[in-house]
C-alpha cells in the first residue's frame, strides 16, 4: 500500500509483500532509524510496521519526525 | 479551526522528513493555506448535511456524476500526462523519484473513476458506463484551478505541479474526511474510503516534491506562482470558458 520512493538508495523505499503490511528494511542500504525520511510520506496508517515491537509508524510517532532526525542531518 | 483541519495536520502536514529550505518553503506556504482548507471543511459539512436533508438519492448521482467529470478517463489522462510530461527526457534522472510518484496517480485517478461509475451503475442511474459519455454532467470540469492550470505544467516548471498536488489534493482529503463525518450511506462512504488512502497520497506527493526539491529561489518561484494563483478567489469557480454554469 505504500508507493513512497527513496532517493537515497534510489530504489522503491518499501518492499511490496504479499501482506497488506510492509516491512521496513528492503535493502542493505536503508539506513532505518537512522533515516526515517520515508515514514513522513507514506499515506496509509499501518503499512509500516516496526519489527521490533509491531507497531505502526504511519502516521509517524513524533519521535521518529524531530528535527534531529529529519534528513539530511543538521550540523 | 475545524477539529478534522487540525487532526490532518498534526498527522500529515507536519511532520517532515528533511531539514532546509524545502521544508521552510512549504511550511510558509501552509501558513498561506489555512484559511482555505479550514473553510473547504466547514463547507464540506454543510454540503452534505444539505444532502441528508434532501430527501432524495439523486445526490449521490450528482456526487458520482461530478466526480466521474473530474476524476474520470477524459480529466485523469489528460491531468497525468501533464504531469508526467513536464519534465524533460533529460531531467528524469534528477527527478525519477517525482516520476515514478506520478506515474503511479495515473492508476490511482482512473480508479476513481471507476469507483464513480459504480455508485452510479449499482444505484441504477445509469446501466453501463458508457451512457456517461453522452452526459455533459460527467464530462464537465470548468474549473480554472484545475483543468486550465493543469494543462499548463509543461510548460512551467517540473516542479510546479507540486503547488497543485499540496494545494488541492489536501483539500481532497479533507472533503472526503468531513464527508465521512456526517454521510452514512453504503455507496458513497465505499466510493470515499477506497479512495482516500490514494488521495493522502497525492497531497504527499506534493510534500514531497517541495520537501526534497525546492530548495533555491529559481525552483520555488514556479510553485510559489502556483500558490499565488490557487488562492485567488476566483481561481476555483466554474469557468464559462471551459463550460461552467456560473
Amino acid at each position: 500500500m505504500c508507493y513512497v520512493v527513496c532517493r537515497e538508495i534510489n530504489i522503491n523505499a518499501v518492499v511490496v509483500s504479499p501482506t497488506p503490511q510492509h516491512l521496513l528494511e528492503i535493502d542493505d542500504r536503508c539506513t532505518y532509524p537512522k533515516c526515517t525520511v520515508c515514514l513522513m510520506y507514506c499515506p496509509a496508517e499501518g503499512s509500516i510496521v516496526e519489527a521490533d515491537t509491531g507497531r505502526s509508524l504511519v502516521p509517524p510517532p513524533p519521535e521518529v519526525w524531530t528535527e534531529n532526525l529529519s534528513w539530511p542531518r543538521q550540523p | 479551526m475545524q477539529p478534522i483541519l487540525n487532526n490532518f495536520l498534526g498527522k500529515w502536514v507536519y511532520p517532515t522528513g528533511f531539514t532546509g529550505p524545502g521544508v521552510d518553503f512549504r511550511l510558509r506556504q501552509t501558513e498561506r493555506c489555512l484559511p482555505l482548507w479550514d473553510k473547504l471543511v466547514t463547507q464540506a459539512i454543510q454540503i452534505a448535511e444539505k444532502d441528508l436533508k434532501s430527501g432524495s438519492d439523486e445526490y449521490k448521482a450528482v456526487r458520482a456524476r461530478a466526480g466521474y467529470a473530474a476524476e474520470g478517463p477524459f480529466m485523469s489522462l489528460k491531468q497525468m500526462s501533464t504531469q508526467i510530461v513536464s519534465v524533460t527526457i533529460d531531467e528524469q534522472s534528477k527527478y525519477i523519484d517525482l516520476q515514478r510518484m506520478r506515474a503511479r496517480q495515473i492508476w490511482d485517478e482512473v480508479k476513481h473513476g471507476q469507483l464513480h461509475a459504480d455508485v452510479l451503475l449499482r444505484g441504477g442511474w445509469i446501466t453501463r458506463e458508457e451512457e456517461l459519455m453522452d452526459d455533459p454532467r460527467a464530462n464537465t470540469q470548468p474549473k480554472l484551478s484545475y483543468f486550465g492550470m493543469t494543462q499548463m505544467f509543461p510548460h512551467i516548471h517540473p516542479l510546479a505541479r507540486a503547488g497543485q498536488h499540496y494545494y488541492n489534493e489536501s483539500m481532497a482529503c479533507l472533503g472526503i474526511a468531513a464527508t465521512l463525518s456526517v454521510i452514512d450511506d453504503d455507496f458513497v462512504r465505499h466510493q470515499l474510503r477506497s479512495q482516500e488512502a490514494e488521495e493522502l497520497m497525492h497531497f504527499m506527493e506534493g510534500k514531497y516534491q517541495i520537501d526534497a526539491y525546492a530548495l533555491t529561489p529559481e525552483e520555488q518561484k514556479p510553485i510559489e506562482e502556483v500558490f499565488d494563483f490557487l488562492l485567488r478567489p476566483w481561481a476555483s469557480e466554474p469557468s464559462r470558458a471551459l463550460g461552467g454554469s456560473k
